[in-house]
């Protein structure tokens, strides 16, 4: 390609605001030559772009007749502020001189962009270099705020690549593309460029000892040769900057969770005792004690990754919309919600649902046990629901049945159900009513208690067992039939649930 | 001298409309009051009269569209010729039409009352402005204007063009919107220099030609009247002038895929075809129904109308000399870039 096209042009962040309103909408010409009026411009025009900087005049015959004089003259494109008024009539005859029109709001800086691409190629890379650097002076909070002053200071969308895809990207989607086209990035390269019609990506390796696999991609759409190799210098240089904040992110992180870790240890073995040093330390993390708290412990099943668990308890607490807080602890992370004032109850039950849902989203990702305690107030409350919500992870992590979530509210009646059951007259009967169900896996009766627990939900039934509805719906027909009971009559279904219970013990 | 039989009358409104241009009025009113009058009519050649002989310019001037509604008669006409003749204290015995375009083709003959009627009008063709009379356009002298006013008639002595405009466009304000114009104190040998000569009897044959060809192609029918057939099409669009309401483009679809503009004030301005500019005022752009080939006025055409713009040649009085030029191109009317090239 030599010289300039529309695509090109269109794709330029300092392009005035270019627009295509009339004409036909491709086409390349070799340079642009602007001009204060239509009558000033050039006599040979040589398939060159008009750049006209005077308004269309409003008389629609006076438009017509511009853009004949400016096709005669030999241009191939006019770009005119106040080209969007242009009528259907102008618009039919742009498109039978084949004259292009675009509608430009800032035409001297258009007209300075067409020389950068067409003729000073070095000017844009200078150009983008001296943006980045502006860039780099803006301290940058963490790693996709450094991300997305590149992507503001180059004009074009900067994301981070790994072998999955996208991890992180601003000023611009590459996930839906790169979705489709993820083979044509060599990761072999140390920078390697891949343009397309759609999508033009110029990727570098990224430097970084504590996660190798990444690749920093400056991208942007329909651009051309020559913006892409400047992308490219753009992303070599960026790069160093990208690996240290990764590097200084970790370590921050890494920092930050010991200390948290730390204070919490301190907090939870001062007890009752005020402690001053505690309380000013809790006071700067922001852990007020006032009020009244929820705790929540989520400890791992096997060994887990207790940074990425604390970093996965934070990030799906947040969404919550309740002051949350959050600390590696031992092997788990405790967290804790806190309310100025005393919740309704219902509100309560929300959020002890939604600690569920946070429970079984981090059950995608980690083999993990979670209690919840109850709710406590000031700062003893804080210290004793954190130790109930421990106490309940630990039973929760022998508790497949509940699908590994246990909430101390609930625990102290269901004990005392479970304690009666522990006779010898209830045992033997719970046995032999339940007989019909024992097999090999006993898969009947995992379903039954599930679906019990589940309050007859079959859909739930379904997700706690990891199986298809019509499978649960199947079983407990086979269930009813087996048994001969009536699942309807609320007192059959509580002396099948204590007997589950008393069985599976 | 032509006699014009009274079965003449269509042939001759018809003309008429053709010289309006798209504008000057709906000749059907004149054609009824014409009718009732006394035929056949004998319109005079300008060199077959006594150049001495005082003569007459009279029209009805004002909204052809409150005409529609207001039906125009002969009363008002006489009360201002009444009042030019007493001002200049003598019977005159010729007239003429001030305006050949539109309804005003017929005035003369409505208005003779007995005068001998002369073949020659003040524009040759239909013009918005007073002002746009010849006989005042060249200031001749001795002129005198008198025009209706709310309930009476007023009299402008000796005026310039701007002032007969100004006085007259006051004095039809107050006559409702409608009046009668009667230019008197010139001789019919003034007309030979300063009028356009012969065009009641180019109006009669541009009617009989257009009467004969019309069931034929346009392009024929332009052909038979003399002219040519620039552009036909559907109007697809009508764009106001923002600055002057006036000035519309209506924007023509042709089937061949050329872009048409017919830019219209009053009359039509001008018709540009691709950016290039193909005619223009003083030039008679008429504007015909292609299917029924009717002459159209300008307030009739609204989008989707399937329509034809004939040219016919501009009346050579304005274009002889510069200062008469500039009165009647499009510039006069404040619209610019649409003047004529009479290199051409």
């Amino acid at each position: 390609m030599t010289g300039l096209d529309l695509t090109a042009l269109l794709a330029e962040p300092a392009n005035g605001a270019l627009r295509h309103v009339a004409g036909p909408d491709e086409g390349d010409w070799p340079t642009a030559l602007l001009a204060l009026t239509e009558e000033l411009l050039e006599t040979a025009g040589a398939g060159r772009l008009a750049v006209v900087a005077t308004p269309l005049p409003r008389e629609p015959w006076r438009v017509d007749a511009l853009l004949r004089r400016v096709h005669e003259r030999g241009y191939s494109a006019l770009a005119v502020p106040g080209a969007e008024r242009l009528d259907a009539g102008a618009r039919r005859l742009a498109a039978r001189i084949g004259l292009a029109v675009l509608a430009v709001e800032r035409p001297v800086e258009l007209a300075e962009t067409s020389w950068r691409l067409a003729v000073a190629r070095d000017a844009l890379v200078l150009d983008l270099v001296r943006r980045l650097t502006v860039a780099f002076r803006h301290p940058a909070r963490d790693l996709a705020d450094l991300l997305s002053h590149l992507a503001a200071a180059a004009g074009a969308g900067v994301a981070l690549l790994d072998a999955t895809g996208v991890v992180e990207e601003h000023g611009g989607e590459l996930a839906p593309w790169l979705g489709g086209h993820a083979d044509l990035v060599r990761w072999d390269r140390w920078t390697d460029i891949v343009a397309s019609p759609e999508m033009s990506v110029a990727t570098v390796r990224v430097d970084s000892p504590s996660r190798p696999g990444l690749r920093l991609a400056f991208f942007a759409p329909g651009i051309r040769d020559a913006q892409v190799d400047a992308l490219a210098v753009a992303a070599e240089i960026a790069m160093p900057a990208v690996a240290a904040r990764i590097l200084i992110d970790e370590v921050n992180t890494v920092t930050d969770a010991s200390v948290s870790s730390d204070l919490l240890h301190d907090f939870l073995v001062s007890g009752d005792a005020h402690h001053e040093d505690v309380d000013r330390r809790m006071t700067e993390r922001g852990w007020r004690t006032t009020g009244y708290h929820l705790g929540f412990r989520v400890i791992g099943r096997t060994r887990v990754d207790t940074l990425a668990l604390l970093r996965a308890v934070s990030g799906a607490l947040g969404p919550l919309g309740i002051e949350s807080h959050a600390a590696a602890h031992g092997q788990g992370v405790t967290a804790w919600l806190r309310w100025v004032r005393i919740p309704a109850r219902r509100d309560l039950e929300r959020h002890v649902h939604e600690l569920r849902a946070v429970h079984e989203t981090l059950r995608r990702s980690f083999n993990v046990a979670s209690g919840v305690g109850s709710l406590q107030a000031e700062r003893a409350g804080l210290a004793a629901t954190i130790g109930e919500a421990g106490d309940a992870a630990r039973i929760a992590a022998q508790r497949s049945a509940t699908n590994w979530f246990v909430r101390v509210d609930g625990l102290g009646l269901e004990q005392l159900l479970l304690a009666r059951t522990e006779n010898d007259t209830f045992l033997p009967a719970a046995e032999s009513l339940l007989a019909p169900l024992r097999g090999d896996d006993d898969v009947l009766l995992t379903t039954l208690t599930s679906y019990l627990d589940h309050e007859s939900g079959i859909a739930a039934t379904a997700d706690a067992l990891g199986v298809h509805r019509n499978t649960v719906t199947g079983r407990i027909q086979r269930i009813q039939e087996t048994l001969g009971v009536d699942m309807h009559d609320p007192s059959v279904r509580l002396a099948l649930h204590l007997a589950c219970r008393a069985v599976l013990r | 001298m032509i006699r014009v039989e009274r079965e003449d009358l269509g042939a001759l409104a018809l003309g008429c409309a053709l010289l309006g241009s798209g504008g000057g009025g709906a000749t059907t009113q004149l054609e009824l009051l014409a009718a009732g009058g006394a035929w056949p009519v004998d319109v005079h050649a300008v060199d077959a009269v006594d150049p001495a002989t005082p003569c007459l310019a009279v029209a009805l001037a004002g909204s052809t569209m409150v005409m529609t509604e207001r039906l125009p008669g002969t009363d008002r006409l006489s009360a201002a010729v009444a009042a030019a003749e007493r001002w200049l204290g003598c019977e005159v015995p010729a007239v003429c039409t001030l305006e050949i375009g539109g309804l005003n083709g017929l005035t003369a003959l409505v208005a003779a009352g007995g005068r001998a009627v002369v073949d020659a009008d003040c524009m040759g063709r239909a013009l918005p402005g007073i002002d746009q009379v010849s006989l005042l356009v060249d200031g001749l002298p001795g002129l005198v204007v008198a025009t209706t006013t709310g309930d009476g008639v007023g009299v402008v002595d000796r005026p310039r063009p701007a002032d007969a405009e100004a006085v007259v466009r006051a004095a039809l304000r107050l006559s409702g919107g409608t009046g009668a114009v009667v230019v008197a104190g010139f001789t019919v040998g003034d007309l030979a220099e300063h009028a356009v000569v012969g065009t009641t009897s180019r109006a009669l044959s541009l009617g009989r030609g257009f009467l004969a060809a019309r069931e034929s192609a346009i392009g024929e029918l332009a052909a038979a009247v003399g002219g040519r057939l620039l552009a036909q099409g559907r109007i697809q669009a009508v764009l106001t002038d923002p600055v002057d309401p006036q000035v519309q483009a209506f924007d023509l679809v042709d089937p061949g895929g050329a872009v048409h503009r017919l830019v219209t004030r009053t009359e039509t301005l001008a018709l540009m075809t691709d950016g290039v500019l193909v005619s223009a005022a003083p030039t008679v752009l008429a504007v015909l129904d292609v299917r029924t080939r009717a002459v159209l006025q300008i307030s009739d055409l609204s989008p989707a109308h399937h329509i034809a713009v004939v040219e016919l040649a501009a009346p050579t009085w304005w274009t002889a000399r510069p200062d008469r030029l500039r009165r009647v191109t499009p510039a006069a009317y404040g619209v610019a870039d649409l003047e004529p090239d009479l290199a051409r």
